[in-house]
């Protein structure tokens, strides 16, 4: 590769600057991929959008740089400018270097020539990223043919095979001829994965590879780009919002923030002792799953600035709660702090914020709001919610004209829980486990349902006439999961949030009044109920949605993965709005969500869902510090965490494959499939497993807390569904990274 | 495949049955021949035109009932659709005329394809370039043109070249012109009369496909798939034709396949223009003169074709989107 270089510095066809370039005045002569001072210009109907200002980084072979952000700060775009994949609309100024040859200014046919050879990308979304009418063996062996158009037929199907087998993809050969459509999320992932590795490329970009997957499916692709970083050799650009999925991951990273690089350094160094509050900001925004004690999320108030205007001052001041005037004086660059010139912060005060400042006073979080209802014992609470059995089973039929009966998608499968008042119960589960069949069982709410539903003391078998509905309806309200879409678009606010209180049969004037009061009840300005909307940001409008949940003051309310759709730091607000208010109004939530981070933060009880069925419940703090089931423990240990030590080390149970087909199901226990515990057990305790169903049982305190307690405990607030809770895992589904193979500086 | 495509087909013959019938009724109910054979000169006393309507199986004194009952089964068990108030057999005239319409209509709609589809291409690859704003305002001016206007304007040109050049070249009405020596002479006379109804239905018809090409490709052009296959190496050009046409390709083979049965139906509007009597302008005739089996006929026609198409799209789909292929 060095060798690369010189020649590109004796090709007399260059110009001096680039000349100067390339013998290292500028960039480490190893590097393979450097990029000097990288700007992307928009021209809108509203102006020009300067969406990346300055990005300067030298990647060197087999390191991964990690860049963090917020939507709109300029990642993706920084990593389609490097592909040379803008619409050729966008202005690109700068210089990237692949190897010390310039890549910027190449026209897009030139560009063939690395793209998918020596650089290569992976997408966001992998349902969409595969063309839909060609085989995957058609499309990797493309990647392959275009750079190799001399490799024989032969040849090019024994690679594709290769790499599908090295993606972890079972019979390879077979699924050559299968389809996009023939995959989930997770196999196309993977076949992404194996077109960008197919040339054996310097630089793989990943673009928030793993944000459209499952928590368990994330782990196992994350693991493969593990994988394939290993078997190429080659530098990571991993592009993220998630700080978590970094931390084990890369050697550097580097904070973007309105289009500008707002810190750079080693990932030790940002994770451990960050310099910037934006920063500090993201990192106290992410709830942890490791940590029970609770401490509130820090929210980053305020949202990025528009680019249409060139920054004056630092562009992070107004959300800044450090800000002061100085910093509203020209935009500071990067400075090294701490002297050793690798880590970087663009902070004027990066100096007074050393290791011992604690976030939550910079950033003046809330207290930990505390209810009412806690210092009561659960059992003496009164019950706001119950279901009893309660199952939802679709027929699966084939054939148009006469439909056969093939089978049963048991969505949901005989399921009980009670939620106390105060009290936050949450579902978790991989998606197609049946969590928002729950909910939309417990909102029919009709007398024909399989299984009883009461609702404040209300029956779904006794009345479901309209008005025990209604009065069902007043009890109980939901939240959404995507804010914009659950807000009609020509309602304003007042509209939106009146029309509960109308149909609750409130007159004029008390609804003028309780609509103010629940504006500043959700932290909204009420002077804004006029507006529509879409003058609202995404964590406004969720407020929005939340106050119309509340307008009629329900005891209880539903929240379907309410933060999924918002950014970390917006995500923190909601959520400890979402505290406050449970603390102060008594409500109780039940909470579906995949991010169980959010559940572990929030919630008091926690049900684990696989196909349909709980198969583990109990208190969050036993469940997550103590899993017993091993799906549960499996769903935990896929989690990344954004703490760059522990996920080094730690180990990970990797599940292999995706949820079963229901069709698939075994007659025992649902899990047995993946199970990594079913996959480690002798034949004949595996019999059992395929056999029996396992039914949830009380988890019994364990022996060494009995013997230090003089008393006996009683029995923990945990029940579990599985015969051997506490077997070993097998070998190959876990996995743990020696940190020793990472080249921390 | 097959057990699917049988069970579409029972499907459409239940339809095309019904809506026939339903037709029938509807013709035998309202449409009256004996009132026009009273307006020839001399008068007809009712008894002779009752007496020869009786002759056709067109009897007037008996119910629409009884009528439909003798026209099913004249169709079931001799394959006869009757004949219409003027002695004329409607089988044998239904072959002329579907032969007739599809030598008028079959070159024009391939090149309305071709063009259409590769101007759309074309198009959408210039986006909001000139020759893109060119081609894609004509194609919304055939569209708002009535096609009959936009038929006379082609024969006024052509007319404009004949009496330039001083010479009947062009023929802008009729098939064939009688009496020519068969061979070349008659081949060129074919071609002479050809040529103008087939530029003026093509130059009509291919905006829509024009449109229709452009807009899919564009939805596709800046889809993930094809930004994947650039960063794959292909360049842009190249990730659109080889990715984004075919997806693109998916909603335009159903609307031609669609259209390919349509070309023995034939049009109104051209055949009565270019004098070329076809299946179009006998449906329409058959109801002024009161024609109760060519109007039923062609109507039953008409269905047979749409379900034809109809069988032919879900081909079509199958044959370019593995998505829907029926295992």
């Amino acid at each position: 590769m060095s060798s690369e270089t010189t020649t590109g510095a004796t090709d007399p066809s260059r110009s001096t600057v680039e000349r100067l370039h390339v013998a290292g005045l500028h960039a480490p002569g190893d590097a393979v991929l450097s990029v000097r001072d990288l700007n992307v210009r928009f021209n809108t109907e509203n102006g020009v959008v300067h969406a990346v200002r300055g990005i300067d980084f030298d990647l060197l072979p087999g390191r991964t740089l990690g860049i963090v952000g917020e939507s709109g700060s300029g990642k993706s775009v920084t990593s389609l400018a490097i592909m040379g994949l803008l619409a050729p609309t966008a202005e690109v100024t700068g210089s990237v270097r692949l190897k010390g040859r310039e890549l910027l200014g190449l026209s897009d046919k030139a560009m063939c020539e690395y793209r998918g050879n020596e650089l290569a990308m992976v997408f966001q979304d992998p349902l969409s990223s595969l063309t839909p009418v060609f085989t995957v063996g058609t499309q990797i062996i493309e990647a392959l043919t275009i750079h190799n158009p001399t490799m024989s037929k032969k040849a090019k199907e024994a690679r594709a095979v290769e790499l599908l087998a090295m993606v972890g993809i079972p019979s390879p050969k077979d699924r050559l001829k299968a389809f996009p459509h023939e995959f989930s999320g997770g196999m196309r992932q993977r076949v992404m994965i194996a077109i960008a590795i197919a040339n054996n490329p310097r630089v793989l970009i990943a673009d928030e590879p793993t944000t459209a997957l499952d928590v368990t499916i994330q782990a196992q692709v994350l693991e493969v780009l593990h994988t394939a970083q290993e078997e190429t050799g080659a530098a990571v650009v991993m592009i993220t919002h998630d700080l978590g999925v970094v931390a084990g991951m890369a050697d550097d990273i580097m904070v973007m923030y309105a289009g500008k690089p707002v810190e750079t350094g080693a990932v030790d160094h940002i994770y451990y002792n960050p310099r910037m509050p934006y920063t500090m900001g993201l990192l106290g925004a992410v709830p942890r799953v490791d940590v029970a004690e609770k401490s509130s999320l820090v929210p980053i108030e305020g949202m990025p600035p528009n680019l249409l205007q060139a920054p004056t001052g630092c562009s992070f001041a107004p959300r800044c709660p450090l800000a002061s005037d100085a910093c509203l004086d020209g935009e500071p660059g990067l400075e090294p702090v701490d002297g050793d010139g690798l880590h970087r912060a663009a902070c004027i005060k990066s100096g007074s914020l050393g290791g011992t400042v604690d976030v939550h006073d910079v950033f003046a979080a809330p207290p930990v709001p505390v209810s009412r209802f806690d210092a009561i014992p659960r059992a003496e609470r009164a019950t706001v919610l119950q279901l009893t059995d309660v199952r939802k089973h679709f027929p699966l039929t084939r054939g148009a004209l006469i439909k056969r009966r093939i089978g049963t998608v048991k969505a949901v499968d005989g399921l009980s829980f009670d939620i106390r008042e105060g009290e936050c119960f949450s579902i978790v589960g991989e998606s197609g486990s049946g969590k928002t069949t729950t909910l939309l069982e417990i909102m029919e709410f009709h007398p024909d349902q399989d299984g009883e539903v009461v609702i404040g003391g209300l029956s779904n078998k006794q009345a479901a006439d309209a008005k025990t509905k209604g009065k069902m309806r007043r009890e109980l309200q939901m939240v959404f999961q995507d804010p914009t879409g659950a807000l009609d678009p020509r309602f304003t606010v007042y509209e939106v949030l009146a029309e509960p209180l109308q149909n609750a049969g409130m007159d004029r004037g008390a609804i003028k009044k309780r609509v103010m009061e629940l504006m500043k009840l959700v932290g909204l300005q009420p002077d804004h109920v006029n507006r529509f909307p879409n003058q609202f940001s995404g964590g406004q409008r969720q407020r929005i949605g939340i106050a119309r949940a509340l307008a009629v003051n329900p005891k209880l309310v539903v929240l379907d993965e309410p933060v999924s759709a918002l950014d970390v730091s917006v995500q923190a607000g909601v959520i400890n709005l979402l505290d406050q208010l449970r603390a102060e109004l008594g409500l109780s939530y039940l909470l579906v969500a995949h991010d169980l981070s959010v559940v572990r933060h929030i919630s008091n009880r926690v049900a684990v869902m696989y196909l349909g069925k709980i198969v583990e419940i109990g208190a969050v703090d036993r469940v997550f510090d103590n899993p017993r089931h091993p799906y549960t423990r499996a769903l935990l240990s896929a989690i990344p965490v954004p703490d760059p030590q522990l996920e080094k080390t730690r180990e990970r149970i990797i599940l292999q494959g995706d949820l079963p087909s229901p069709l698939q199901a075994p007659k025992g226990c649902n899990f047995a499939t993946r199970c990594p515990v079913f996959a480690a057990l002798p034949p004949a305790k595996q019999e059992k497993c395929l056999t029996l169903e396992p039914l949830l049982e009380a988890a019994a305190p364990s022996a060494a807390v009995q013997a230090l307690e003089q008393a006996p405990l009683p029995a923990p607030d945990q029940q579990f569904a599985c015969f051997y809770p506490d077997g070993e895992i097998d070998e190959d589904m876990l996995v743990v990274h020696e940190p020793a193979d990472h080249l921390t500086p | 495949m097959l057990k699917y495509l049988a069970k579409r087909g029972i499907t459409y013959v239940v339809m095309i049955f019904l809506t026939t019938s339903a037709g029938y009724f509807l013709a035998v109910s309202s449409l009256k021949p004996a009132l026009l054979e009273q307006e020839r000169i001399p008068r007809p006393t009712p008894e002779q035109v009752a007496n020869s309507m009786r002759l056709k199986g067109l009897d007037p004194d008996l119910s629409p009932w009884e009528r439909y009952v003798d026209w099913l089964t004249g169709i079931i068990t001799r394959w006869d659709w009757g004949r219409s108030p003027n002695g004329a057999y409607i089988n044998a005239e239904f072959g002329d005329r579907v032969w007739i319409s599809t030598r008028l209509f079959l070159a024009s709609i391939i090149l309305t394809l071709v063009i259409g589809v590769a101007l759309g291409v074309y198009s959408a690859a210039r986006q909001y370039k000139f020759q893109d704003r060119v081609i894609t305002s004509y194609s919304y001016l055939a569209y708002i043109v009535p096609a009959p206007i936009a038929y006379f304007l082609v024969q006024l040109g052509a007319i404009n070249i004949n009496e330039s050049v001083g010479d009947r070249i062009f023929f802008v009405t009729g098939i064939s012109t009688p009496g020519v020596a068969p061979g070349w002479p008659q081949f060129a006379d074919l071609m002479a009369h050809y040529v103008v109804p087939t530029v003026a239905i093509t130059l009509v018809g291919w905006g829509a496909y024009q449109i229709a090409q452009r807009q899919y490709l564009l939805d596709n052009v800046n889809a993930d798939f094809v930004r994947t296959a650039r960063a794959k190496g292909l360049s842009r050009n190249q990730a659109i034709a080889r990715h984004a046409l075919r997806v693109s390709f998916i909603p335009v083979a159903q609307s031609i396949a669609f259209t390919i049965p349509a070309i023995f139906a034939g049009g109104f509007f051209a055949e009565k223009i270019f004098a070329w009597p076809g299946v179009g302008s006998w449906s329409i005739d058959a109801i002024s003169l009161q024609d109760v089996n060519a109007a039923t006929a062609t109507l039953a026609y008409g269905s047979v074709i749409f379900a034809l198409g109809a069988i032919l799209a879900d081909f079509a789909t199958t044959l370019v989107d593995p998505r829907v292929r029926v295992q």
